[in-house]
């Protein structure tokens, strides 16, 4: 009798120490990590997660503990709170990284269309300036880490992608404020130069022929009674920009001159030419001045042979400081003028205002 | 008295005895843990991560098995041994996929590379032949820029290759080849406009 009822306690204590197991706990943190992880929340949402997974394997290791300790002792309770916990942590972090992942898709996307902006402005204003290599080749590494940002934010790997794109930037912002710098000094002699043009316009009111030309615009005008009777598309030297000051500057001077001797086919090896009378008084006067600061090296000559001249047309800047006109051009301008004729250089008869207006410059 | 006690006390001591007469199956455990490293190590996160993510899961499941067993009086370990066994199975291939996926992409960027210089070098010879007139020229010289940062970039990949990223290298090339690709169209067009003239 005594037997028996030894038994049947047994059995009750073994049916009563059948606590409930935290299986069904650990179960829901490990798909609720799953669902995490396919949300990439190790990457927009790492630290979460990373307690998410923590909380995990003390659920676990809690359990592997209090499973080695006598049946009648254990207690899972420490067990489901850490489940729980993980659970709700990786919940957090999947939310936190799809909202992550969105605002970030939306960061590279904006981050596209800027960068597009500022590849677009130095295309539309930066591209002729005589930049040095490394601006030039700031501007295609710029373009080539944009491609790769593109190709990285096609694959669904925006971390990677705003990685790129922001080395994009960096090199995009490198070229166009080196060559934004460049064109803002370049201007700074505008008022120099709208003075030029104004007294070159006004001269041609008598009814005389003036030539303006206008470096930066790429253009050579003829004025007549104030008005403009042609235009023509212009070439000038590599070193463009500057004003010449010696032989072999490869610049274009700036300022009032004449023709001085028209040079018909065979004169010229270009064409048609028109000499003008480079170096003026003024030029002279600088040369000496600057010469006499060190600025010149004693052995440099001022230059001379400045032309407007033909073979233009070839889309670049690549006399060695002349005007270069296409043939068709030069024809006609040669038709048009005589010797004695005025030309008027100036780098740029529009203010910067209005060259970069409507440009996020 | 004496000997009801004595039954007592035997009664506990067969249920104790039960409870703990099954091994858990650490060797199964060990092999499978590892095997995952393994699979981890080879880089399979990177190459294969579905699949990976999948043995992850299981693994974590098979351990969630064996606690379940372990915390019964009578443990059980014969389910908890075939997951473990399958995990470890599921390893082999896993790391099998990875390993086939990384030559293929390995060769994929070999491939690419190849492509590659051989469109610069097209490009190169597109150049000599493109129009110099109006825009042309300084379109060439941004083009010739172009090409030279594409040069560069394929030098770039080959280094990426030899140090076992294949992913960065990937990435990077597909660049490269599109970045090429479109010089190689630009100059053709331009080619093409000159010819039509």
């Amino acid at each position: 009798m005594f037997s028996i009822a030894t038994i049947a306690i047994s059995i009750s204590i073994i049916i009563v120490s059948q606590k409930e197991l935290p299986t069904e706990d650990l179960k829901l943190a490990r798909e609720a990590l799953t669902f995490a992880k396919e949300a990439e929340a190790n990457i927009y949402s790492e630290k979460i997660y990373k307690e998410s997974v923590g909380l995990y394997d003390s659920a676990m290791a809690n359990w592997s503990r209090e499973n080695d300790r006598f049946i009648l002792v254990r207690d899972y309770s420490l067990v489901i709170s850490f489940a729980k916990r993980s659970k709700k942590k990786a919940e957090e972090a999947r939310e936190e990284s799809i909202k992550k992942s969105v605002n970030l898709n939306n960061d590279v996307k904006a981050a596209f269309v800027n960068l597009a902006k500022k590849i677009e402005l130095y295309n539309k204003l930066f591209k002729d300036l005589p930049l040095s290599k490394s601006v030039f080749d700031a501007h295609n590494k710029s373009k080539m880490f944009l491609s790769e940002s593109k190709i990285a934010h096609e694959n669904g790997k925006l971390k990677e992608a705003e990685i790129l794109f922001k080395k994009a930037e960096i090199y995009v912002n490198h070229a166009n404020v080196a060559a934004a710098k460049m064109l803002r000094d370049y201007f700074n002699d505008h008022s120099k130069w709208k003075n030029l043009a104004n007294d070159a316009i006004a001269a041609s009111r008598g009814g005389n022929k003036v030539i303006l030309v206008d470096k930066f615009a790429r253009k050579l005008y003829v004025y007549q009674s104030g008005k403009v009777l042609r235009s023509y598309d212009a070439e000038f030297g590599p070193n463009w920009m500057a004003h010449k000051e010696r032989a072999g500057d490869k610049a274009t001077p700036e300022g009032n001159y004449r023709i001085t001797k028209k040079k018909e086919r065979g004169n010229t090896i270009y064409h048609k030419a028109l000499l003008l009378d480079y170096p003026n008084s003024e030029d002279k006067i600088r040369f000496a001045a600057k010469k006499r600061q060190g600025l010149i090296s004693r052995s440099a000559g001022i230059g001379n042979l400045i032309e407007i001249h033909g073979h233009g047309g070839q889309g670049f800047n690549w006399t060695s400081g002349c005007v270069g006109l296409r043939d068709k051009d030069i024809d006609d301008l040669y038709r048009l003028v005589s010797s004695g004729t005025r030309v008027t250089i100036v780098g740029s008869v529009e203010p910067l205002s209005v060259i970069t207006k409507g440009l996020d410059f | 008295m004496k000997s009801k006690l004595i039954i007592a006390i035997a009664a506990m001591g067969i249920a104790v005895l039960f409870s703990s007469c099954a091994k858990v199956p650490q060797t199964e455990i060990d092999a499978a843990t590892a095997a995952v490293q393994e699979v981890k190590d080879a880089g399979a996160d990177l190459y294969v991560p579905e699949a990976y993510a999948a043995l992850v899961d299981s693994m974590k499941s098979a351990n969630e098995k064996v606690e379940v067993a372990k915390a019964k009086w009578f443990p059980n370990y014969s389910k908890s041994k075939e997951l473990l066994a399958v995990v470890s199975q599921m390893a082999i291939d896993t790391k099998a996929k990875s390993e086939a996926r990384k030559v293929e992409l390995k060769a994929e960027v070999e491939a690419m590379i190849v492509e590659v210089k051989a469109l610069v070098e097209e490009n190169k010879a597109l150049v000599a032949k493109a129009p110099r007139g109006k825009e042309g020229k300084a379109a060439l010289e941004a083009i010739n820029s172009d090409i030279a940062v594409a040069e560069t970039t394929v030098t770039e990949v080959e280094a990426l290759l030899a140090n076992g990223d294949l992913i960065g290298s990937n990435d990077k090339i597909k660049a490269v080849k599109e970045k090429a690709t479109s010089i190689k169209a630009e100059l053709e067009e331009a080619i093409a406009k000159k010819g039509g003239k």
